[in-house]
């Protein structure tokens, strides 16, 4: 039964690791605390449910579009311009951020017929891992998690662009001043922060439902996994979502909804008041 | 006749009420090395920082090549051939030497990068003992450095730096400038200096004063008075 929790977290945990690292990418490179990120990314989900009838790949790519599209559009048309008249103003951001997730969530509700959808996969293959039953989707899953981490991290290490952005998240100064297009450096991640958001949201989807409040506990639960772990690191924001999704399943067990809440926003304030640089250390604290 | 590559007019910057430059005015040539020198606080910083496009100025115009760039960003200006050396934060501390080079040569084919990165060790072979170290983890000294290295790796007309002196042992510094010289004179690069100590008379043809953000003087460094500067406005 341990075992089964334990595994059960990490399918939570490597499902959650993906809204993080979205927003770790994002905090991490622009500094604002977009409270937007999921809601884009469920937004997409509910795209992919629309566009089901046309093959499952179609609605896929639909999703990654939308989600990389308003993500891209929503930095380089609201949020970059108003960096420049405002500077950079957490607050500021936080609420306008929250604005367009409630914007976002309402069109969900006027563009698609159900407000409420989940994803079933229609094969079912049983992995026995120590002498555990899984479902082999849930597997595919935590796969592509750590498939995307592993790609990120090696298009920031090899890539110009990504160099770029990982200089951007390490002294804007200097990148301004060599001649990065921070502009654009800000708009990509914010487009690749929300898809991944939406391929969270889409994997959570197929655990529990997705409704139009569900970006703001994914975006919610993302921050604070992201800071717990040390935010703008994202190893640190997978080991972080791992051992969360873990203390999620577990307490699922033996804790309502609400105590549960409560122990996550107390190892929350610990770990701020311990290390506010989260447990693996980051550049920026919060 | 060498032709007017930089210039600001009547440049004001303000932090809220505050005003850290007034109506600040001045002119540099190609191929000339210009040291703007001060005593702390005298705008130094806000006044190549606002040059580079870091800050806006409330009034007043900054042309690069006679041409108005006082709209124009940063990236903007680099492209225009403006590369500053800022005084702190100056090097992107988790990544390594080479990598931190090859931000300076951001534009540049693989090619030019190389032979670039190439210069750049000639005239800090330290840095090439060191290409693959993280930049955070070097000295003071080793750090500033690598942030002159990256202004050279941008290969730019206009080379600005700010207070290069800090933190460095003077004799460093003196091998330092006669370095950036060198370079003036065989590449003919557009070097200005902002100091606070007097060492960069030693190589720059020109020199302004600026205090409490305005201009004091400017003069040909070989017509100046040592002694006065000296004993007015800077350390030794």
């Amino acid at each position: 039964m341990v075992v089964q929790g334990i595994i059960t977290g990490i399918i939570i945990g490597g499902i959650l690791s993906l809204p993080v690292m979205g927003v770790a990418l994002i905090y991490g490179v622009t500094g604002i605390l977009n409270y937007a990120i999921a809601t884009v990314g469920v937004f997409g989900a509910f795209v992919v449910w629309q566009l089901l009838p046309y093959g499952i790949l179609p609605a896929i790519l639909g999703g990654i579009l939308t989600s990389f599209l308003i993500g891209y559009g929503l930095q380089q048309f609201l949020l970059n311009p108003l960096i420049k008249r405002k500077g950079n103003d957490l607050t500021l951001f936080f609420i306008i951020t929250f604005g367009i997730a409630t914007i976002l969530s309402g069109l969900i509700k006027v563009l698609f017929p159900r407000p409420t959808i989940s994803f079933e996969f229609q094969s079912h293959s049983i992995l026995h891992i120590a002498s555990i039953a899984v479902d082999i989707n849930r597997v595919i899953a935590i796969a592509i998690a750590f498939g995307i981490l592993l790609l990120m991290r090696f298009f920031e290490k090899t890539t110009k662009t990504g160099k770029s952005w990982l200089g951007t998240s390490q002294n804007l100064k200097m990148a301004k001043l060599v001649g990065v297009n921070v502009e654009f450096v800000f708009s990509l991640v914010s487009a690749i922060g929300c898809t991944l958001g939406f391929i969270g949201a889409f994997f959570w989807g197929t655990l529990y439902n997705l409704t139009l409040t569900t970006g703001w506990d994914l975006c919610f639960l993302g921050y604070i996994i992201a800071i717990v772990g040390g935010i703008g690191n994202i190893w640190g924001g997978m080991i972080s979502a791992l051992i969360m999704g873990i203390i999620i399943s577990f307490t699922g067990y033996w804790l309502s909804g609400m105590w549960q809440s409560v122990l996550l926003y107390g190892i929350f304030f610990l770990v701020l008041v311990i290390a506010p640089k989260g447990i693996l250390g980051s550049e920026r604290s919060v | 006749m060498p032709s007017l590559l930089l210039e600001t007019e009547n440049l004001t910057v303000t932090y809220g009420s505050y005003a850290a430059l007034k109506k600040v005015s001045f002119s540099v040539y190609e191929g000339e090395i210009v040291a703007i020198v001060g005593p702390n606080g005298a705008g130094k910083t806000t006044l190549l920082e606002t040059i580079a496009g870091l800050l806006r100025p409330k009034e007043g115009v900054i042309k690069i090549q006679s041409r108005d760039v006082t709209k124009l960003g940063p990236l903007q200006r680099r492209r225009l051939g403006l590369m500053l050396i800022p005084q702190e934060q100056n090097i992107f501390f988790s990544m390594s030497v080479k990598d931190n080079l090859q931000f300076g040569a951001f534009y540049e084919n693989k090619r030019t990068t190389s032979e670039l990165l190439k210069r750049v060790f000639q005239a800090f072979p330290k840095l090439r003992d060191r290409i693959t170290q993280i930049a955070g983890t070097m000295s003071g000294g080793e750090q500033r450095m690598l942030a002159i290295g990256i202004g050279l790796a941008a290969n730019s007309r206009i080379l600005m730096i700010d207070e290069l002196s800090l933190g460095l042992a003077p004799k460093v510094v003196g091998s330092i400038l006669t370095l950036l010289r060198n370079i003036r004179d065989e590449t003919g690069t557009t070097i200005v200096l902002s100091e606070q100590s007097i060492k960069a008379l030693d190589v720059a043809d020109r020199v302004y004063g600026l205090e409490a953000g305005e201009v004091m003087f400017a003069e040909y460094t070989q017509h100046l008075d040592r002694d006065l500067i000296k004993s007015m406005y800077l350390g030794a």
